[in-house]
């Protein structure tokens, strides 16, 4: 039976995440193509995308990195069909390039780009503020604050794009993403055939002297956009006074809150922008005009704020405009920050918080690398045969999470892709020790292209290629050389040591990480060699097999009565399994993954039947 | 939206328990009693064993809760109970687990943690409404370990915690759950209930 996400009627009430709920707005949209680089807060709606394809009537692809994956959607679209194509914020960093053209050659069969960014840095490395890639490109952009809203915001940003011929940004952020709330259903339009590509170089082909018409069309359709945002459905007044508060985003729904819980709702005026790019400036005007004052409520950077200030100064009102001197450009709003904001401006008094104060002194609960985690066993064995005498070059992934002592295996990590190229970059200049680590799918993804330099250029640099056989840390998904998916096996791999050959490399070793003596040997032997080298360390992660391939491990380790804690394996090897107790070390075999890297520890950890 | 009194509820536990689990299972519940809910859950690296954190809203349209504005905690493991508990307003309601899973730096004697009797008097000065359930052993009875969440929403259902009663979460159960699973979840149900009756 077809997934409800597929199946659902028009009046029909899922409740929905919001990342399933852009899916199925872009199911009623129509869509015919959808392809992506996965990343938290993302994750989940190319994953629903890719678990409903066998019964979707759209075509989906894992792209190997954001670039392709817009590149891949820019053709589609070109050739008219209705594209979605998705990613976490720092992936349109990596996407930026075939975004600004495709602002100006336009979009005829239209083209959402889902940009999820992370307000607090819940799991990604910056809180960049995307919203300024859409003023860069002359996008216009939606900002969901509900999972109704996504649903109908996706929907209505791709009929918005394919009629206007214009890429739309749908900026979401990681509370909305991860929002969960009822979505009433429409009607799903079953996707209408591409048109096919058209021929036409001046349109198509951004040589100089078709690149300047193209920008002053695309300055011209900024204007047509504009119009829209002016009537938009999205863009709400309510309430009255002469306090103002302009709200985009899911700061809209803690302005709700914050005016019911003040008691406030109606005494001051609210103009909700949730297509809030370009800045429809006669309903901001309109809005404005009686106002002694305005708050602007936005995450992160004052892009509406300043928008807000120039309407103003061009338009020589005379009102207060407040913003990022009240509220937090870091991190991520919520309602009490937005109440007292809001009270103070209207005279209210205070906004007291009622809070016990945070228990200090608490034990931390970090993530950490799972119990089993091939990648403990290839940290443990590096560890053990450099020390701290490398500079440990780091990636983005599950194995970033290496960087927890004792394994303390990472010093330095800039973006995707960026351990060899920059750990190559370290040792030529400084001539150090560097020895990098790369997850299989940030190989693919633009580890390969640093690889291909470091051959070239010469350079003198370890690389530990973890290949845990999928994408672990954003949920499993597929890369060019997984062996199977949760959809079967994988019909096309990529095999990761040819292509290291490929590109030149001539010291390779291949081991399976836990065996811990031979890649312990392995990397002495390379440590003894110059230039650059790769392990390829080979073993699934083992929550990926027990879900795919339906492993479940037969033996567990458990701690002898001989154990003397001076051996120190759970010092050295700090698995989550382990325990201490009274100066005693034990094994929880409710947690144990049946790795067996301890047991070749010591003589006194040993293996035996689980439940044994 | 306006008539319906607005009910803050703050759900925290550890990578693996459950947590968001039990939040979607309470926001179907909520619905089927035709309640305005939002939910937020915090993850992505969590599963490798972090903290989780997610919310239940009824009548209100942040996802998300502040310091001091939760009516209700549900705690699945004590030590992330007591770190909550900021979040808790005075004298809310506190559901928690009573079994502890040690955070790594605790199981590897480099820390100290407090135990239940350290939480239960920090929480006690905050509140007097708090109550304490085996989870996990309570889930293990039902038949598996992970439906201790469940046990926990069973107890705090019939602590009159909902707006609803345990009958929405059975009703939720059934229509949400694979029949086997379902059977295991129902006792658990069961059983949270009877641990604060």
């Amino acid at each position: 039976m077809p997934h409800p996400l597929l199946a659902a009627g028009p009046g029909e009430t899922l409740l929905l995440l919001g990342n399933e709920a852009i899916v199925r707005g872009a199911v009623e949209a129509g869509v015919n193509f959808v392809s992506c680089y996965p990343g938290t807060p993302s994750s989940e709606v190319p994953d629903t995308f890719f678990r409903l394809s066998p019964d979707g009537a759209y075509t989906f692809e894992y792209s190997v990195n954001e670039k392709v994956a817009l590149e891949v959607a820019g053709g589609a679209t070109l050739g008219g069909a209705m594209t979605l194509c998705t990613m976490k914020h720092v992936g349109v960093n990596v996407a930026a390039d075939p975004l600004m053209t495709l602002a100006y050659t336009g979009t005829p069969g239209g083209l959402v780009l889902l940009s999820a960014d992370d307000p607090g840095c819940h799991s990604s490395q910056n809180e960049q503020d995307n919203r300024y890639y859409a003023r860069l490109a002359g996008m216009p952009v939606f900002e969901p604050s509900t999972a109704q809203e996504c649903k109908d915001m996706t929907r209505d940003a791709l009929l918005l794009s394919r009629k206007t011929g214009s890429p739309v940004l749908l900026r979401t952020t990681t509370r909305v993403n991860h929002l969960r709330g009822p979505v009433v259903c429409g009607p799903v339009s079953a996707p209408a055939k591409p048109a096919g590509f058209a021929k036409n170089p001046s349109l198509f082909v951004p040589i100089p002297a078709f690149a300047r018409p193209m920008h002053t069309r695309l300055l011209e359709r900024i204007e047509t956009l504009r119009a829209e945002a002016e009537t938009s459905a999205y863009n709400m007044v309510s309430g009255q006074g002469s306090l103002g508060v302009i709200a985009t985003g899911i700061s809209r729904a803690y302005l709700h809150d914050a005016l019911l819980d003040s008691g406030l709702t109606g005494k001051v005026k609210v103009l909700e922008l949730g297509q809030s790019a370009p800045l429809p400036e006669k309903l901001v005007l309109d809005f404005l005009s009686g106002l002694d004052a305005v708050l602007v409520a936005e995450e992160l950077e004052p892009i509406l704020e300043n928008e807000v200030r120039v309407l103003a100064q061009k338009n020589k009102l005379s009102l207060a405009v407040h913003g990022k001197e009240m509220l937090p450009r870091f991190g991520e709003f919520n309602t009490g920050v937005l109440a007292e904001a809001v009270k103070s401006l209207a005279g209210e008094g205070e906004f007291v918080c009622a809070s016990c104060e945070p228990a200090e002194g608490l034990p931390m609960r970090p993530p950490n690398l799972c119990a089993g985690c091939p990648h403990r066993a290839a940290y443990y064995a590096v560890r053990q045969v450099f020390g701290n005498d490398a500079v440990y070059s780091s990636d983005i992934g599950c194995y970033t999470l290496g960087i927890l002592p004792p394994l303390s295996c990472a010093d330095f990590l800039l973006c995707m892709g960026s351990s060899v190229s920059a750990g190559s970059g370290l040792s030529k200049a400084t001539g150090q020790t560097v020895v990098a680590f790369i997850g299989d799918s940030t190989f693919f993804h633009s580890g390969v292209t640093g690889l291909i330099n470091a051959v070239y250029n010469e350079h003198d640099l370890l690389l530990v290629i973890l290949d845990n056989r999928t994408t672990a840390m954003t949920g499993h998904q597929p890369n060019p050389g997984v062996d199977a998916t949760n959809l079967g096996e994988n019909p096309s791999k990529v095999d990761i040591e040819a292509v290291c050959r490929g590109c030149g490399v001539t010291n390779l070793l291949k081991v399976n990480p836990l065996n811990v003596e031979k890649t312990k040997a392995a990397l002495e032997e390379l440590r003894r060699a110059k230039g650059v080298r790769v392990l390829l360390t080979e073993e699934p992660c083992p929550l990926f097999a027990r879900r795919v391939y339906r492993k479940k491990p037969k033996m567990a380790a458990y701690v002898d009565a001989g154990y003397d804690a001076s051996e120190g394996v759970l010092e050295k090897l700090a698995c989550p399994a382990f325990r201490l107790c009274d100066g005693k070390m034990s094994i929880d075999e409710l947690m144990c993954n049946g790795c067996m890297v301890c047991v070749q520890l010591s003589e006194n950890i040993k293996a035996r039947k689980r439940g044994a | 939206m306006s008539n319906v009194k607005p009910l803050r509820i703050f759900m925290t536990g550890v990578g693996g328990q459950g947590t968001l689990t039990a939040t979607t299972l309470l926001a179907k519940a909520a619905l089927l009693r035709g309640l305005p809910v939002t939910s937020g859950e915090i993850h992505g690296m969590a599963q490798r064993g972090g903290v989780v954190e997610s919310t239940l809203l009824i009548g209100l349209k942040s996802p998300k809760i502040g310091p001091g504005e939760a009516d209700i905690l549900l705690g699945f493991e004590p030590l992330e109970s007591l770190r909550a508990l900021t979040y808790l307003r005075r004298d809310g309601l506190v559901f928690s687990s009573s079994e502890a899973i040690p955070p790594l730096s605790v199981a590897t004697g480099q820390h100290a943690c407090p135990d239940l009797d350290a939480v239960r008097a920090r929480i006690a000065e905050w509140t007097g409404k708090a109550w304490y359930i085996p989870c996990q052993t309570i889930g293990i009875q039902a038949g598996a370990a992970q439906s201790g969440n469940i046990a926990l929403l069973g107890a705090a259902a019939e602590g009159g915690a909902f707006p609803f009663g345990p009958d929405a979460l059975e009703e939720a159960i059934k229509a949400d759950m694979k029949p086997k699973i379902a059977e295991i979840n129902l006792k658990a149900l069961e059983l949270g209930r009877k641990a604060v009756a």
